[in-house]
């Protein structure tokens, strides 16, 4: 405890005004009075994606953003997850938040497998890796019909609607205090995770690994924790889906695009901050559902359309994500304080 | 930095603009409304099945809305004539992927107050939006998603139009039966089936329906999908002596072994398909006149528009408007508004119970559909007990209708005539 840092002695951390409490507290407020606020199930329906989506942004930010192993593979996790809570409920009956947390063990024992060969590569050659990953393990739930049900996929029974159950039948209300809760849970430990030793560390190895190595950390080890984790918490956002959609199989569950899309949220974002994925999520998602919506199904393929120019815009004007424009702001305001007040 | 952020919101409110007259078209209403969600792939992968379908369901609410001298339930009048109102398809769109089928089922029943959903051509976006349907106690017919087990859910407003997997096989079996009461030496059954989830279900429905026909099977031949060399294969079914080969193929291995049997001079009696791979575009083109008298199941077949007068007065009303012929699975979509419709004209009313009551009811006549079905009437799942598979064979390259015999296009050719006399 004696070492721990001052927070003074600490530069102030990139992105770190939208950590303050009056950006945090209009915005849990906000987000807390959203289902009373707008009552429609596409709005609900829509804000469920982008807390879900923030929270596997976040996940993969861990591994991603923080320690700076690229993954594409993320939706092999996603799919463990939701895999493993539904089969465990339907064969044995065992209750979905149990089952969420067997999926998690589950996932950070196959991170920690693929791992192994996986590590020994790095930077883009890692990330190929992990698509490999990502579609051998796919096509390992396709062809294993007596475990997965294969191709045919997994229907979640109907249960009486609880938060015990994990499972609402007329409100999504339900559904979105969950994953809000989740989501929050998860923003507050990465707040932590940035200003804790762990943090250091995965920024150590991201920035350089040998230096890193060099200095006494053991990067290969820490590499393995910040994937276990991530794949862990994957894991615990495929079971929310899987009690949300109550559907399964492996073509529309696990399939490259959910590993784009989860990478994609947290890179638009602004990788390796707090907030990135929240941003991400909550500009590529809506973007996404409301020209769905407003366009419905006359639009016909205006929707990707627009989706896809939104992101080609926001990488060629702020290359860092959303994030890098914060920061962009928060340098030019201190000089300006400190320009004025030299003599 | 204030020029890049110019063009950014230039092209927001461009983006905008476009959204803005897409829905523009969308709005008008003057009398009263019966509103029927549909939820297919409008975007993505499977676009193209979603706008077909769209565009032929529109259709078959222009001929309920409107009047048709057609012979089908309320073309005649005007709307439906029981609740004095029009019939208004309101389209959602899946992207093909159940989370999004999920949302459009709740924003169809929720925000459009639609009184019943269609739809979503992939099993995989039919199951989450039927859950949807089934939690709110909203009518769902699923026009042609063929995965057996959606109608063993137990679900209670659920419906299904299309036969499924085992019905085809079925099929297949009545059609042996009615040849055999021609006459006609049906012999020996072999069965040859890719070795994986599809091809061994049909062969274990195939073994249980040829004891219950009193049918032989005298040999069976499973060989992995990737298959490149078949010999052996087809060694197996010619020294078993097999007259009728009932074969479960996707395409490539369809191919392979069609040249084999003709390499090696094999010439069953007949050899009958379970859809896959020989009703694939590519079977006919890929082996030319190879592909002749090869029997198979479909569930539609193009053939049925110059043999059943109802199909061809609908096709020729479609080529009218979008310059081509009705085709795969555009039938079915057409078949669910029309059976749709008439439940809620018999209910009388939009309330949920009163549909179902009289979805259940349904006893759709055969005449009126452009399926080559006996009509429409389901069991207690919710399964349409007359959705009949035709069989078709490969006459002069085309494929014809010979089984029902009564909607049959071209006179079945049985036995095939040996490798050697074909010209």
């Amino acid at each position: 405890m004696t070492r721990k840092p001052t927070k003074e002695t600490l530069p102030a951390l990139p992105g770190s005004s939208l950590l303050k409490p009056g950006f945090l507290v209009p915005l849990l407020a906000f987000v807390v009075a959203f289902p009373w606020v707008f009552q429609r199930s596409t709005f609900q329906n829509t804000a469920i994606l982008v807390l879900l989506y923030a929270f596997l942004g976040q996940a993969w930010n861990i591994l991603g953003g923080y320690a700076g192993q690229v993954s594409f593979g993320h939706a092999v996790f996603f799919g463990i997850g939701a895999y493993t809570s539904s089969l465990l409920l339907i064969n044995t009956g065992l209750n979905p938040w149990l089952g969420m947390l067997v999926g998690a063990a589950v996932a950070a024992t196959v991170a920690a497998v693929i791992g192994i060969p996986a590590f020994r590569l790095t930077g883009h050659f890692f990330l190929m890796a992990t698509v490999g990953f990502g579609e051998i393990i796919r096509t390992l739930f396709v062809n294993l019909p007596e475990v997965t049900r294969g191709a045919q996929g997994v229907f979640l029974p109907l249960l009486e609607s609880s938060i015990k159950n994990l499972m609402f039948r007329q409100s999504n209300t339900g559904y979105y205090y969950i994953i809000l809760v989740m989501t929050v849970a998860l923003f507050a430990g990465t707040a932590w995770l940035e200003r804790s030793k762990l943090g250091y560390y995965f920024k150590a190895i991201k920035e350089d690994w040998e230096a890193a190595e060099a200095l006494g950390v053991n990067a290969t080890r820490y590499k393995f924790i910040a994937l276990a984790i991530s794949a862990a918490l994957t894991a615990m956002g495929g079971t929310f889906y899987a009690q949300w959609v109550l559907y399964l199989d492996p073509y529309s569950t696990m399939p490259l695009m959910v590993s784009v899309q989860i990478a994609l949220v947290a890179i638009l974002g602004g990788v390796g901050t707090v907030m990135g994925p929240f941003l991400g999520a909550a500009l590529l998602l809506p973007v996404s559902e409301v020209i769905r919506v407003a366009v419905g199904g006359g639009g016909r393929g205006i929707s990707p359309m627009i989706y896809g120019l939104a992101i080609i815009l926001i990488s060629v004007w702020q290359p860092n994500g959303i994030m890098g424009w914060v920061q962009a702001r928060e340098r030019r305001a201190p000089q300006d304080q400190t320009g004025g007040a030299e003599p | 930095m204030s020029g890049r952020y110019g063009l950014f919101v230039m092209v927001l409110l461009l983006a905008a603009a476009l959204v803005a007259t897409a829905c523009a078209g969308q709005k008008a209403e003057e009398k009263k409304i019966v509103k029927v969600g549909v939820i297919y792939p409008m975007t993505g992968d499977l676009a193209a099945v979603g706008n077909d379908h769209k565009a032929i369901m529109e259709l078959a609410q222009e001929i309920i809305n409107g009047e048709y001298d057609l012979n089908i339930p309320l073309a005649k009048t005007r709307g439906l004539p029981n609740l004095k109102a029009e019939l208004q398809l309101v389209f959602g769109d899946s992207q093909g992927k159940p989370e999004i089928a999920r949302s459009e089922a709740e924003r169809l029943i929720n925000e459009e107050k639609v009184v019943a959903l269609l739809g979503a051509y992939a099993s995989s976006s039919t199951a989450p939006a039927s859950q949807v349907a089934e939690r709110y106690g909203i009518p769902f017919m699923t026009p042609e998603s063929t995965r057996a087990d959606l109608t063993e859910r137990g679900f209670k407003w659920f419906f299904r139009n299309i036969p499924y997997d085992r019905m085809a096989v079925e099929s297949q079996f009545k059609f042996l039966a009615a040849v055999r009461d021609k006459g006609i030496n049906v012999g020996n059954l072999g069965l040859l089936y890719e070795n994986s989830l599809w091809g061994q279900g049909a062969a274990q429905e195939q073994r249980g329906l040829a004891a219950k026909y009193g049918f032989t099977i005298v040999v069976e031949v499973a060989y992995p999908k990737e298959i490149t060399d078949v010999t052996s294969e087809v060694l197996k079914l010619k020294a078993a002596k097999v007259d009728t080969v009932l074969s479960t193929n996707y395409i490539n291995d369809a191919i392979l072994f069609m040249k084999a049997f003709k390499e090696q001079d094999f010439t069953p009696g007949a050899i009958i398909g379970l859809e896959g791979g020989m009703v694939a575009k590519e079977f006919i083109p890929s082996l030319g006149k190879d592909a002749g008298y090869v029997l198979t199941t479909a569930t539609w077949s193009p053939a049925l528009i110059e043999t059943k007068p109802i199909v061809g007065k609908i096709n020729a009303m479609y080529k009218e408007k979008h310059g081509k012929n009705i085709s795969a699975y555009q039938p079915h979509a057409f078949t669910a508004v029309m059976v749709m419709a008439d439940a809620i004209n018999r209910a009388g009313s939009t309330e949920p119970e009163a549909i179902l009551k009289a979805l259940k009811a349904t006893d759709y006549p055969g005449e009126s559909l452009i399926m080559p079905w006996k009509g429409v009437k389901y069991d207690e799942k919710g399964q349409n007990i007359y959705g009949d598979v035709p069989i078709l064979q490969i006459l002069d390259g085309k494929y014809e209708v010979v089984f029902p015999f009564e909607l049959a296009s071209k006179q079945l050719v049985w036995p095939a005539p040996p490798w050697s006399e074909r010209k």
